[in-house]
């Protein structure tokens, strides 16, 4: 357990340890952070919601790949975006860093792909889980808070949805 | 050889020239060679003999006798004897027949007899030394002369006399086992009078010629060993009546009987067999003995005795190769009737190994019982109770056959494979351990029997057996790595191995009981507990640990009820509950998945569950329980106007339906279904119940109302068919095909998720991912690479999955 004190997302080979479930000593901490994100990915799996998905990226736990499909009736319809989740050791008491990896026009992400929702900062709670995020950044796209917006161009576009969405399509890439 | 006699005599003999007394002297002994009978004085036939020899012709007695024989035996001697035998054609009964045979040997014997006399006297002269007069010794001539007669008489022998002998011999042989105590056969023996024939010789009793064929039986024999053409003749008609009738025998007396022993039966008959043998064959000890035609000496007579016996003694080796290999080609025809009825065809299975072991007939045994089970097991016709009955049997039966199993290893293959394929293999195996099939006792028995073999899957390196004890595999093992030490004959291991995993079946007890203590719903668990602790004797303390929770929990159930009972019972008159309820408090993490089915129960019941809850929750902190209403039986009264039906135990959701009746008299099926929460379908099956109870009636609409009057006659009828249709008695837990489909739902649920996040993904990687975060449990076991690879082949045959280059990807659309 030469690694218990290492950071979690940084080491991959840790985790599999974890995995196996030994809850001896310092790592016992760490046990129940990858029981619960084992516990969600269940509920993911399990849920089937559409257009919303995350998997751990290989064998580490605390790094997950998420897609959103924009939702039906939105200018992102059809357009699909990637992110990337990351879980602290503390989690769920600290928020997990999720952010764009698919570039995304929109009022509340910056050009680097973060994004700007209470949930994900101060108004994190331990209730929420990844299904509760991806699900909230998917209706973050439809309905943007454009009163603090990090891309402000998107924001003023905003109101012109027909601009918007050509713009919108006409700059996507994978 | 021949030509040379043949120049010798028409230098010597004709040419009278030399001296007149030579030719005389030839002429006296040629004649008294030719005709004991003639009137020669010896002295004067020694005197002539003398001279001969001094003129060196002794020598040329033995070639001129031969020559003589051979041409009177094919000028006249050979034609008469076959001419003799076919004569009288087809007009004559078989006794005239057996006559006419007798008679052409008697001939041939009476033509030869001077011949063979004069040999005698050659070989005598020679051993009395009076001359040199046979060539190479006595005996070689001898000799020479009967390979002459052997080879002139059955140079071309027509089929007649084989036709003759072999009848003639089958006369004689039934004649004699006839006289020689075939009393024991009943049947056979109270035939022959009822039709006036004799047993014997088959005529009319009057007729009888028993002792006739038996005198001519000697008479023949002595005839042809004087011949010694005995081999010759009798051989053939011997060997095919014997196995002609040791194969009659055994069809008459063993075929489809099982239960009783037929060796020494057989061994028995064969030695009477023998004694007529000995008439066919050892005539000629008796024959020397008695004659004193020639004065043999002593020697002569034991040599003649031991040539006999042992002759007799091939004979005997003869008979029970026969017998083993048509013992053993009929029981191989049977062997699986003999398995069906193994423990009573035990007799046949100890028959057939002894004569098994004396023949080499493995092989054919393996083929023909595979292919019998083949054909007649393992069709989608039978049962698989009765698969695994004859299965069972067949390992029984096949380890008394052969200690080795290699038999049973070999034969049972395709029934293992087939079973593989049955779905309800491993609930019928359970079954049959706990007691609960029908008709098939053996795996229940096989389970309380002592000294269990512990089901050990990884072969173990330490050999408790004597190296010295050690005997290499017969030539038809099948070479595998399991190696003969492991070769198990333990019935339950057999069956368990099929698998070749013990927690397919653990987990399907764990499955059946369950369902036992979910349906009889007391807390008497006796019988489980007896079943639990023996299946841990056989497959370790560990496996059986979720079984032993779920028996757990129904005694701690038991004692949480009656201490709520108790609490209940100290309530105040008004606060009594409406209704007794007991639970049986299941921890969930040890107990299969149960049938999620949903149910909303009236609030009256409802109230009294909360009530349970709340004193559960009292008696054990921070722990609730959570119901499962569809679950579990209600014994209820019916009162109506006119009658009550009372001690009613039905399923909770025939319960809540007659429930909701008692605060409105009509519902339909929609109504009921959205009071109950349940499907409409299922609503419309289960009030089928009250309607035969006589209680509901469906009115047009789909309205149901209750029937509060009704006639005694239609309760009558009614109470019939409510019997079967009770019957359906749906197993709580989830099915295990049910389970598998759980599985790979949710394992596909994983491969979609990991591969609209991940792109593409081999084989491996995604059996890696798969292993590393679905968490397993009782229900999601592992799945293994081929496992796995079929999966995502059969997905990809859906188009659900695109492959290429041995990388997955999810097609575009989705």
């Amino acid at each position: 357990m030469a690694s218990q004190n290492m950071d979690p997302a940084a080491t991959a080979a840790s985790s599999t340890a974890a995995l196996k479930g030994s809850e001896s000593g310092g790592s016992a901490a760490r046990g129940s952070v990858t029981k619960r994100l084992q516990q969600e990915l269940m509920t993911l799996m399990m849920s089937g919601d559409k257009g919303i998905s995350a998997f751990p990226e290989s064998d580490n736990l605390f790094k997950w790949v998420g897609t959103i499909d924009g939702a039906q009736g939105t200018v992102y319809e059809g357009l699909r975006y990637r992110l990337s989740l990351e879980f602290p050791a503390g989690y769920p008491y600290q928020a997990p860093r999720v952010k764009f990896m698919t570039p995304c026009f929109h009022p509340n992400v910056d050009d680097q792909g973060f994004i700007c929702l209470d949930i994900l900062k101060d108004k994190w709670s331990a209730l929420y889980d990844v299904r509760s995020i991806l699900l909230s950044i998917q209706s973050l796209l439809g309905e943007p808070n454009n009163e603090s917006p990090l891309n402000t161009a998107a924001a003023e576009l905003w109101d012109n949805q027909e601009g918007f969405k050509a713009h919108l399509h006409l700059t996507f890439q994978k | 050889m021949e030509e040379l006699m043949m120049e010798s005599q028409s230098d010597d003999t004709p040419g009278s020239g030399a001296e007149p007394g030579v030719a005389d002297a030839w002429e006296t002994v040629a004649a008294a060679l030719v005709s004991p009978e003639c009137s020669v004085s010896d002295q004067s036939l020694f005197d002539s003999l003398a001279l001969l020899c001094s003129h060196g012709l002794g020598q040329l007695l033995g070639g001129w006798l031969l020559e003589t024989l051979q041409m009177r035996l094919s000028s006249s001697v050979v034609p008469e004897f076959w001419c003799g035998l076919k004569q009288p054609e087809n007009e004559l009964e078989e006794r005239g027949r057996a006559w006419v045979l007798l008679t052409a040997f008697r001939t041939l014997l009476d033509r030869l007899e001077p011949f063979l006399g004069g040999l005698e006297r050659l070989g005598m002269w020679q051993t009395e030394g009076r001359g040199d007069v046979s060539g190479p010794g006595p005996n070689g001539l001898q000799e020479r002369a009967f390979t002459v007669i052997r080879a002139l008489l059955l140079f071309s022998p027509s089929p007649v006399l084989q036709e003759r002998v072999l009848e003639f011999y089958s006369r004689t042989f039934s004649v004699y086992m006839n006289q020689e105590g075939e009393a024991e056969d009943g049947a056979e023996a109270a035939d022959g009078p009822e039709g006036g024939l004799c047993p014997g010789c088959g005529v009319m009793t009057q007729q009888c010629w028993c002792q006739d064929a038996l005198q001519q039986l000697q008479e023949l024999s002595q005839i042809l060993s004087k011949l010694q053409l005995l081999e010759w003749v009798s051989s053939e008609a011997v060997t095919s009546i014997l196995h002609k009738l040791i194969e009659q025998r055994m069809e008459q007396h063993c075929r489809g009987e099982y239960e009783r022993s037929f060796l020494l039966e057989f061994q028995k008959w064969l030695e009477l067999v023998l004694g007529w043998l000995s008439k066919v064959f050892a005539s000629k000890v008796d024959t020397d003995a008695s004659d004193s035609l020639v004065a043999s000496s002593s020697t002569s007579i034991i040599q003649a005795n031991q040539s006999g016996s042992s002759i007799l003694k091939q004979w005997r080796c003869h008979m029970h190769q026969f017998f083993c290999r048509i013992y053993v080609n009929m029981r191989i025809e049977e062997l699986f009737s003999i398995i069906r009825d193994f423990p009573e065809s035990k007799a046949a299975i100890d028959d057939l190994k002894f004569c098994l072991e004396r023949t080499n007939q493995r092989q054919q045994l393996l083929t023909s019982l595979k292919s019998a089970f083949e054909s007649r097991l393992l069709h989608p016709g039978v049962h698989t109770s009765d698969i695994l009955t004859v299965y069972i049997s067949a390992i029984k039966a096949l380890r008394e056959l052969d200690p080795s199993m290699v038999i049973l290893q070999v034969a049972c293959q395709p029934i293992r494979k087939y079973l593989r394929t049955r779905e309800d293999t491993v609930r019928q195996i359970v079954a049959g351990l706990t007691g609960d099939a029908e008709g098939c006792t053996d795996l229940a028995s096989e389970l309380s029997r002592g000294d269990p073999v512990t089901l050990e899957m990884q072969d173990s390196d330490e050999d408790g057996n004597d190296p010295e004890d050690w005997t290499p595999d017969p030539t038809d093992a099948v070479p595998d790595k399991i190696g003969s030490k492991h070769r198990s004959s333990d019935i339950i291991s057999l069956l368990v191995s099929i698998y070749g995993s013990k927690d397919i079946f653990i987990d399907e007890y764990r499955a059946v009981l369950a369902d036992r203590l979910l349906h009889q719903l007391n807390y008497n668990t006796a019988r489980e507990i007896r079943n639990v602790e023996l299946l841990k004797l056989r497959f370790g303390e560990s496996h059986m640990h979720y079984c032993e929770v779920m028996l757990k929990d129904m005694a701690d159930s038991r004692r949480i009820n009656s201490n709520i009972r108790e609490e209940e019972s100290k309530l105040g008159e008004e606060e009594q509950p409406l209704l007794s309820l007991s639970a049986i408090i299941l921890s969930s993490e040890f107990w299969p998945p149960l049938k999620e089915e949903k149910l909303e129960l009236p609030p009256l019941v409802c109230q009294a569950m909360e009530a349970y809850t709340h004193r559960y929750e009292k008696l054990k902190a921070m722990r609730t329980l959570s119901w499962k209403p569809h679950l579990g039986s209600v014994t209820l009264d019916v009162e109506l106007e006119d009658r009550t039906l009372t001690n009613l135990t039905v399923s909770p959701i025939h319960a809540a339906i007659i429930l909701h009746f008692q605060e409105k008299n009509s519902w339909t099926l929609e109504e009921l279904s959205m009071k109950l929460g349940a499907p409409k379908e299922l609503v419309h099956r289960k009030v089928a119940l009250w309607q035969q109870h006589g209680v509901l009636r469906e009115e047009a609409g789909g309205r149901y109302y209750v029937v509060e009057t009704g006639s005694s006659k239609e309760k009558m009828e009614r109470g019939v068919m409510l019997i079967d249709s009770d019957e359906e008695r749906d197993s709580n837990t989830t099915t295990q095909s049910e389970q598998r489909e759980e599985k790979l739902q949710l394992f596909w649920a994983y491969i979609q998720a990991m591969l609209t996040n991940l792109d593409s993904m081999t084989l491996e990687r995604i059996h890696s991912m798969l292993r590393m975060f679905v968490a397993t449990g009782p229900v999601v076991t592992e799945m293994d690479v081929n496992e796995l690879e079929a999966f995502l082949q059969r997905k990809v045959r859906e188009h659900q999955l695109l492959v290429s280059a041995g990388v997955y990807r999810l097609p575009k659309s989705n």
